[in-house]
């Protein structure tokens, strides 16, 4: 490896009103590295990695490229000197071309300052074919792109600016399996070119596969740097939050009692097709695939946000019709939705506000909200939950992401549900709520409650369900039971078909 | 459908002139197709049923009558695009054209009575654009407060006083082309202002589309954040929006207040609204982010047209506003629907 | 844009005081009590039970429209259409009426007609905006050209006059002294006022425009809860409508026009964000009640009409920087 690093920081302090986002932290990048950046959310990564791309100014402290001292003022005198990022939400215009996209604030112009679209055009092909990408128009809207499309293009952008410094904040977050591994290789790529790379995962098992280093943030502090052969990932996670955790999936022994949901060849184009599943009571089904297999669509279509359009629906052995979330609700049925911030909580109400908002019809009084009641709701949520907020009039924007996880979870469990799906339930939570999460998932299995839990991460799945659902492309394609689930034969379920060339089922056009 | 509706799913092609092809048709995008149709089929349905519609003298008025709007809906579509709004530009045509008569009146050069309005239309946008850029205050509000504020003031000055008796060469909107003949064509004396109409529209459509601040408005417009992570100053693309929007309402204002021979100094009732139609109508995105002022060029002619034909099949004219609204309530159904064919046919 | 707009009301480490007297309302009341100090001083008519009752009728119809403005806006909404609907229900009154005209019904008939038409015409823009999802401002720009083009087209700009006595009890009368139309007024403010404060419907639009998608999955039945606030706009604007034909005794196709920005401007004074999410009826009352009183005072201190849309506009215009620039030093601190 390179000894010269590009990049050096030294005793970096930020201080926000009512926070310290980081004291003293220090961190080099060599050319030629992936140096994976680590820490529970709220650590201080987000804070760094804007700091770095010129988006905020420190308080303190020195920034060094190729050993000269630099201060940004905005992230176009970062990206002057080779610092490009590409953050978690993309930052492209849907209504321009790939093209347009790569080169945006720096087209190239021709005589007259009009700007060269055929040379534009050239360049930004040249550059994707140096990431061996060739399948990706670049006269195309971004618009009609997916998710890994879109990265790709940011690459391209970052590339076009000649970056040396290449940040990418969560990059595999949305990413399906096959766009996950063309990363990895593009990573490497820039890896040989000599590019350095922050990498920012929550994900251990990518800083295994992906980085040479890595370094370790905590409450704003430094905590290590480590080189990726020498440790492990226990001692990551510590590093990480300053403890062991000793059970990571807490799953308690729970009664299995009878089925209390039961779909019955539910469909609901596209993306659900013809789906037969069964929850019990007191029993954690944990529901794996890809993203893009219909998931979430199958969740979503269950609580009548996307109403289905053949098939039936069972509660308790009753045939229902669902045609909005409110219907499902008085069914008993609750959805605990992936993303938290757009669609599970309404983040610029209080606490108290967001508790209550999915029961507020039964908490009235003569039409009038009873504002007690609401109260002593808000009061036992932060108290069964264990929410850290200093007061239910907290708007839950000011809270972390894992107390406003259990805060959509209570606003959920205040609905007194007997089916309770959860989407993600722990994406984008630090690893000491992610436990609390679960271990709270288990106790409400215990208390009869049918479960039904989507996931990405594979040991989630593993370690709490009773039994494990795959979907792939819209259907149910296989089930196991806790015992004989394991990791090899769950992803090849989710990934067997998908492997193939022609996928017609679905329409031309459709890009997962 | 052109090339908008269904992108080249295909990596295979990837010659240049093709490409060249495709981004001439986009240009001219599906929107701008559809009411050039429109045009075509009022034109030529009225003008059957009575030939005097299409005759010379009317089909030169036609396009003659709105240019002024035209102009303005030029600036209003890349305040659109920008993600902005101004309804204060009725009133400041109104303003603008009372300031160049008054100078007219007064004994200045005919050429100082018409910059002038220009360049206190660029320093009003200035001003809106400081406000909504630098203070953040929504266009919205600022632009509503200014609307009472010309408004008010422009008649508190003037008393409504009429303006009369304005020199001989101030009507700019009154002068033609010789007509003349080419080629056994006779080429009709063509108004200025439906020539400065065209030439402004080729210049902004043109820079919009090949500038890098032109493009840059709808990078703020589509998605704010992205363009300030990315370097773009959003601040600097907002007041340029806005100092451009108050030229192009300051050379409307010249051409509204050239046309007649006495200048009414109030406010135009409902003007703004008919440079907003023009520019939604002709294809500003809705959602932000699309357009072109050629567009918006085609939708005041049509509005014109449609006035013009009220009355030449003998409907009253009264009924001209109930038609505007649902033209503009029928596009943008159309424009919906379009759009949810287009996401559907993309997979997303 | 949208993220500065939101007065966060929750502030870590400023004394409840502090937050009481940085609201919106508090900020507005004051610099009422400033205007009418003010406006006292200069002119002795204009402190007078007489002349504050008689700005009282003058405000009402604003006042109805600008009620279920602050609804809207609060769910991210605009309606621009509000004063072509009082047109159009002005006119219909008229021509359902008239003793000339084709329908010549009882006048309570074509009271109730044009209140059916209001709400309707709000109906319209509500289904247009939930089913079609075509944007509130553009929606409602769209049947503003409409409804106005109704009134034009149905009225052929003849009026209608000679309505009976008792028609006129409404908008010239007084009930125990104080105007009638103030007593309509008043009860609205009181029901929208607990509507929004204390009901599940208005918590709901407060979720709505903070984050739609949220509330939707929260069970909110979002978009009959739009239609609902859009046709109660209509159905108020036909109120107006009412009330402005009894105050003026005659119909015309032009009334009400501009009322659309008199409303917002009403509804953004009183501490609304444009961009939804936040906003009090309290507010939107001294909103219109300020605008009056300086309409009022100013033309009493000699300014003509048409100066006083200018403070209007410049207030507007303070009042919402003044309000930007505390938020930003409060969220500085």
């Amino acid at each position: 490896m390179n000894s010269i690093p590009i990049l050096e920081i030294e005793h970096i302090s930020k201080r926000f009103p009512g926070v310290q986002a980081l004291s003293d932290v220090q961190f080099q990048v060599h050319a030629g590295e992936v140096h994976a950046l680590l820490g529970e959310n709220g650590a201080g990564k987000s804070t760094l990695i804007k700091i770095i791309s010129g988006v905020h100014r420190p308080d303190e402290g020195t920034i060094r490229i190729d050993n000269r001292p630099v201060s940004f003022n905005n992230p176009r005198e970062a990206q002057a000197l080779g610092v490009a990022t590409i953050y978690q939400e993309l930052s492209l215009y849907p209504e321009l071309t790939v093209a347009e996209n790569i080169f945006m604030g720096h087209a190239p112009r021709g005589p007259l300052g009009i700007v060269d679209w055929r040379e534009m055009g050239r360049r930004s092909r040249e550059i994707l074919e140096s990431l061996e990408i060739t399948d990706l128009d670049v006269n195309r809207k971004v618009g009609g792109l997916s998710v890994g499309q879109r990265q790709r293009v940011e690459i391209a952008k970052a590339l076009s600016l000649n970056a040396r410094i290449l940040i990418m904040d969560e990059p595999t977050a949305a990413l399906t399996e096959a766009d996950v591994q063309r990363l990895f290789s593009i990573v490497r790529l820039l890896r040989e070119r000599g590019v350095g790379v922050i990498y920012i995962s929550h994900r251990l098992e990518e800083v295994f596969l992906l980085a040479d280093r890595v370094t370790v943030l905590r409450d704003g502090q430094y905590v290590g740097t480590a080189d990726v052969k020498d440790v492990t990932s226990d001692q990551l996670v510590s590093m990480m939050v300053g403890r062991t955790i000793e059970n990571m999936f807490p799953k308690l022994p729970a009664v299995i009692g009878d089925p209390v949901l039961e779909v019955r060849n539910l469909s609901r184009r596209p993306l659900c097709k013809s789906v037969n599943l069964t929850v019990r009571s007191g029993e954690i089904v944990g529901l794996a695939g890809l993203v893009g297999s219909g998931r979430s669509e199958l969740a979503q279509t269950i609580f009548g946000f996307t109403p289905a359009q053949e098939g039936e629906i069972l509660l308790n052995g009753q045939a229902v019709r669902i045609r909005n979330p409110g219907q499902a609700m008085r069914y008993g049925i609750a959805y605990v939705p992936e993303d938290r911030g757009t669609q599970g909580l309404i983040r610029e109400m209080r606490l108290r506000e967001n508790v209550s908002l999915a029961v507020l019809r039964t908490m009235t009084r003569s039409g009038f909200i009873d504002t007690a009641q609401e109260r002593r709701l808000a009061a036992e949520a932060i108290e069964q939950l264990g929410i850290r907020a200093y007061s239910i009039d907290q708007v839950v924007n000011k809270l972390s992401g894992g107390n406003q996880q259990k805060v959509v979870v209570s606003k959920w469990l205040a609905s007194k549900p007997k089916v309770l799906i959860m989407d993600e339930p722990t994406r984008g939570v630090d690893v000491g709520a992610k436990a609390e999460i679960h271990h709270l998932i288990s106790e409400l299995a215990q208390q009869g409650l049918a479960i039904l839990m989507i996931s990405s991460e594979l040991p989630e799945v593993l370690g709490m369900s009773d039994r494990i659902i795959v979907m792939r492309e819209g259907r149910v394609v296989a089930e196991f039971d806790r015992e004989e689930a394991n990791q090899k034969n769950v992803v090849t379920a989710m990934m067997r078909e998908t492997a193939e060339p022609a996928t017609a089922s679905t329409g031309q056009g459709v890009s997962v | 459908m052109t090339a908008t509706a269904k992108p080249v799913p295909t990596p295979a092609r990837r010659d240049d002139t093709g490409n060249f092809v495709s981004r001439l048709i986009s240009i001219v995008s599906s929107q701008e197709i559809i009411l050039l149709f429109v045009l075509i089929a009022l034109l030529a349905s009225v003008g059957s049923a009575n030939p005097r519609y299409v005759a010379e003298r009317n089909f030169i008025n036609i396009f003659n009558g709105n240019a002024y709007i035209a102009v303005a809906a030029i600036g209003m579509t890349m305040v659109i695009i920008s993600r902005n709004i101004d309804i204060s530009v009725g009133s400041l045509i109104g303003v603008l054209g009372t300031i160049s008569g008054t100078l007219a009146i007064n004994g200045s050069p005919i050429w100082v009575s018409w910059l002038v309005p220009i360049l206190v239309g660029a320093l009003v946008g200035a001003a809106i654009g400081f406000m909504v850029a630098y203070l953040r205050i929504p266009s919205i509000v600022v632009t509503l407060g200014l609307l009472s504020i010309l408004k008010g003031g422009l008649i508190t000055v003037t008393s409504g006083e009429w303006i009369t008796d304005l020199p001989e060469g101030f009507f700019l909107a009154q002068m033609k082309t010789p007509a003349f003949s080419i080629l056994g064509l006779s080429i009709p004396a063509i108004p200025s202002p439906i020539i400065i109409m065209f030439v402004l529209t080729l210049i902004a459509v043109l820079w919009m589309r090949y500038s890098q601040t032109g493009r840059a408005i709808y990078a703020v417009g589509g998605n704010a954040e992205a363009a300030r992570l990315s370097g773009i100053s959003e601040k600097r693309i907002l007041m340029t929006v806005f100092i451009l929007n108050g030229v192009f309402v300051g050379i409307a204002a010249v051409l509204w207040a050239t046309q007649l021979s006495i200048i009414q100094s109030t406010v135009p009732p409902g003007l703004e609204l008919q440079i907003i139609t023009a520019a939604v109508v002709g294809g500003v995105s809705i959602l932000g982010g699309v357009g072109t002022a050629f567009g918006a060029m085609i939708a005041a002619i049509l509005l014109s047209a449609i006035n013009s034909a009220l009355v030449f099949i003998d409907i009253s004219p009264y009924w001209f506003r109930a038609v505007v609204g649902i033209l503009i309530l029928v596009t943008v159904l159309a424009d919906m629907l379009r759009r949810r064919r287009t996401a559907a046919a993309s997979g997303d | 844009m949208a993220a500065s707009s939101h007065p966060i009301e929750e502030r870590q480490g400023s004394s409840p005081l502090t937050n009481i007297l940085l609201r919106q309302e508090v900020i507005l009341f004051l610099i009422l009590i400033l205007a009418v100090t003010l406006l006292a001083l200069s002119s002795d008519k204009f402190l007078t039970v007489s002349n504050i009752l008689n700005q009282g009728r003058l405000l009402t119809e604003i006042g109805l429209v600008a009620l279920p403005m602050t609804f809207i806006i609060i769910t991210g909404g605009i309606d621009l259409s509000v004063g072509s609907i009082l047109g159009v229900c002005a006119i219909v009154l008229g021509y359902m009426w008239n003793p000339s005209g084709p329908f010549q019904l009882p006048l309570e008939a074509a009271i109730i007609v044009s209140l059916a038409l209001g709400t309707l015409c709000g109906l319209v823009n509500g289904l247009i905006i939930v089913y079609i999802g075509v944007p509130p401002l553009i929606t409602t720009l769209a049947t503003l050209a409409l409804y106005r083009g109704l009134a034009e087209g149905i009225s052929q700009a003849r009026s209608v006059r000679g309505y009976p006595e008792w028609f006129f009890q409404l908008g010239q009368g007084e009930v125990l002294g104080v105007p009638t139309q103030l007593w309509v007024l008043v009860f609205f403010v009181i029901v929208t006022a607990i509507i929004l404060s204390r009901t599940v419907f208005g918590r709901s639009l407060y979720a709505i425009g903070n984050n739609e998608l949220g509330a939707r999955f929260s069970g909110i039945p979002t978009g009959l809860y739009k239609i609902i606030i859009y046709a109660f706009s209509g159905f108020m604007s036909g109120m107006a409508a009412w009330i402005f034909v009894s105050r003026v005794t005659t119909t015309r196709s032009d009334m009400g026009s501009g009322l659309e920005l008199d409303a917002i401007a009403a509804v953004v004074l009183g501490g609304t964000s444009i961009f939804g999410g936040t906003g009090s009826i309290v507010g939107t009352v001294i909103g219109f009640v300020l605008i009056q009183l300086l309409k009022n005072g100013l033309s009493l201190a000699g300014v003509t009409t048409d100066g006083t849309i200018v403070v209007i506009g410049t207030v507007l215009i303070l009042a919402i920087l003044i309000n930007n620039f505390i938020q930003r030093r409060t969220n500085a601190a």
